[in-house]
C-alpha cells in the first residue's frame, strides 16, 4: 500500500521456531480437552441430579466457568490460586487447570444437553422394560445422545484451540508466544503477525471443514 | 491453606477499577454498534445474486471466524499500523479487532435469521409489488430481527467477555486497572478475586437476561401463531 515492502524471509527462516510454537498450541488444546471431557463427564450427571445439593454446586462451577473471561481465570490461576495454597505453578500448570476447568464446564452442559435431548419417550420404554438408571444410561439414551454431543464436541474442541493463544499471556510458549518473542528480536510485527493469523487460520478453517463433512455424514446416516 | 484474606488493602482503589468498568463498557459498546451495522451489511452481501458479492463476504466471514480474538487484536495493534504507514491508539486497534470479529459472527446471524423466513413471506411481498430493499426493511427484517434478538444478545455478552483480551494491548479497562492495582498493592489474590467477581456478576446477570428474553419471545411467537 503506501510503500510498504513485505518481507517474509524473517517467516521462513524463523520456520522451526513458530513449528514449535504451533506444537506448544496443540499441546495445551490435547491435554485440557482429555481433562475437561473427563470433568465434563463427571459433572453433568451431577447437573442433572434430582439431588439439590448435588445439583446446586454443578450448577455454580458450570456458570462461573462459562460466564468469567478465560483471561481473568487464567490471571486468577497463575497469580492468585497458587499462592492461596501455597504451591507454585509454571506457566503450563496454571494454563491446563484454567483451560481444563474451563472446558470441563462446557462439555458438562455439551453432555447434558445431549442426553436431555433424547425424547422422553424413550425413557418411559425403557423404564417400563424394567431398566434401572444405569443400563437404561448405557443401552438406549447414551447410544442416541453420542451423536448429536459429538458435533458440539468437535466444535468446542476449536474454541479450545483458540483460546489457548491466551497462554502466551503468562509467556506460555504456544504459536502466539513464539511469534511475540520473534517480532520483538526482529522488529517484523507486519510479516510475523500476518503469518501467524494466516496458520491459525488455516488450523481451524481445515478443523471447521472437517466438522461440518462429519455433519453431513451424520446427517445423512439418520435419514 | 492459612491465607489472611485483606480486601482492606484494594479498599482505596475502588474507583481505579470503577473508570476500568466504563472502559470496558465504551469498549463493547462501541464494537457491538459497529460490528452490528458491519455485520448486516456482510450479511446482506451474502445474499446477493453476483459471486463478487458473495465470495468475499463469505472470505471475510471465515477469516475472523476462524482466527484467534487474541490474535486479530494483535494483528490490528502491531501488524496493521506498519500496513497502513500510521500509529493507532491501544483502544482503537481493540475497537477495530473487536467490531471486525461481531461482524463476522453478527453476519451469520443475520444470514440464519433472515432465511429462517418463510418463502412465502417473500412471494407475499413480491405480489404487492414490493422490491428488494423495500421488502428486505418492511417484511423481513422486521420478522427476523425479532428471532435474532436472543443469539444477538448472546453475541453482546460473548462481546463483553473478550474486552478482557484488550489488556493485554493496555487498555485501561477493567482488568487492566486490576493489573496495576495489584503492581502496587501485591495483592494479586483479592485483586483479581475481586475483578473475577465483577465480571461474573455481570456476565451472569446478562445470560438470565436472555434466557429470560428467549422465553418471553418463544411465548408471544407461540401467540401468534
Amino acid at each position: 500500500m503506501n510503500g510498504t515492502t513485505w518481507d517474509f524471509s524473517v517467516v521462513w527462516e524463523n520456520l522451526p521456531m513458530l513449528a514449535r510454537g504451533l506444537v506448544g498450541s496443540l499441546q495445551i488444546t490435547f491435554v485440557a480437552l482429555l481433562f475437561g471431557l473427563l470433568l465434563g463427564l463427571l459433572v453433568a450427571p451431577l447437573r442433572m441430579s434430582a439431588l439439590r445439593s448435588l445439583r446446586m454446586p454443578a450448577n455454580v462451577y458450570i456458570n462461573i466457568f462459562r460466564a468469567t473471561p478465560p483471561l481473568v481465570l487464567l490471571f486468577w490461576f497463575f497469580y492468585a490460586f497458587p499462592i492461596l495454597i501455597g504451591v507454585r505453578f509454571r506457566p503450563y500448570e496454571a494454563a491446563v487447570v484454567t483451560l481444563s476447568l474451563q472446558s470441563g464446564a462446557f462439555f458438562a452442559e455439551v453432555f447434558r444437553a445431549g442426553i436431555q435431548s433424547v425424547e422422553r419417550g424413550q425413557w418411559e420404554a425403557s423404564r417400563a422394560l424394567g431398566m434401572g438408571y444405569l443400563r437404561l444410561m448405557r443401552r438406549i439414551i447414551l447410544p442416541q445422545a453420542f451423536k448429536r454431543m459429538v458435533l458440539a464436541f468437535f466444535e468446542r474442541a476449536i474454541e479450545l484451540f483458540k483460546t489457548t493463544t491466551l497462554v502466551s499471556t503468562i509467556a506460555f510458549a504456544d504459536l502466539l508466544y513464539e511469534a511475540t518473542v520473534l517480532v520483538n528480536q526482529t522488529f517484523r510485527p507486519l510479516e510475523i503477525y500476518t503469518a501467524v493469523a494466516a496458520i491459525y487460520i488455516l488450523v481451524i478453517t481445515a478443523a471447521s471443514v472437517g466438522v461440518r463433512g462429519l455433519e453431513r455424514r451424520m446427517a445423512r446416516s439418520d435419514a | 491453606m492459612d491465607y489472611a484474606w485483606d480486601f482492606g488493602a484494594i479498599n482505596r482503589y475502588w474507583s481505579v477499577l470503577w473508570n476500568g468498568l466504563v472502559v470496558t463498557f465504551q469498549l463493547a459498546g462501541i464494537s457491538l454498534l459497529a460490528g452490528l451495522a458491519l455485520g448486516l451489511f456482510v450479511g446482506m452481501m451474502r445474499f446477493a445474486k453476483s459471486p463478487v458479492l458473495t465470495w468475499p463476504a463469505a472470505v471475510y466471514i471465515e477469516v475472523f471466524r476462524n482466527s484467534p480474538v487474541l490474535v486479530q487484536l494483535v494483528w490490528f495493534y502491531y501488524a496493521f499500523p506498519v500496513l497502513i504507514d500510521t500509529t493507532m491508539s491501544a483502544f482503537m486497534a481493540a475497537v477495530l479487532a473487536l467490531s471486525f470479529n461481531t461482524s463476522a459472527f453478527s453476519a451469520e446471524l443475520f444470514r440464519g435469521g433472515i432465511q429462517s423466513i418463510d418463502t412465502g413471506q417473500w412471494e407475499a411481498g413480491r405480489a404487492l409489488g414490493m422490491r428488494g430493499p423495500t421488502l428486505m426493511r418492511r417484511i423481513i427484517l422486521p420478522q427476523a430481527i425479532r428471532r435474532m434478538i436472543p443469539p444477538l444478545t448472546g453475541r453482546a455478552i460473548e462481546l463483553t467477555k473478550m474486552t478482557a483480551l484488550a489488556s493485554t494491548i493496555a487498555v485501561p479497562e477493567l482488568l487492566y486497572q486490576g493489573k496495576l492495582i495489584n503492581a502496587v498493592t501485591f495483592r494479586p489474590i483479592e485483586t483479581y478475586t475481586v475483578v473475577a467477581v465483577i465480571y461474573l456478576v455481570l456476565l451472569w446477570s446478562g445470560t438470565l437476561l436472555v434466557d429470560r428474553v428467549e422465553r418471553r419471545l418463544g411465548r408471544s411467537d407461540a401467540w401468534n401463531r
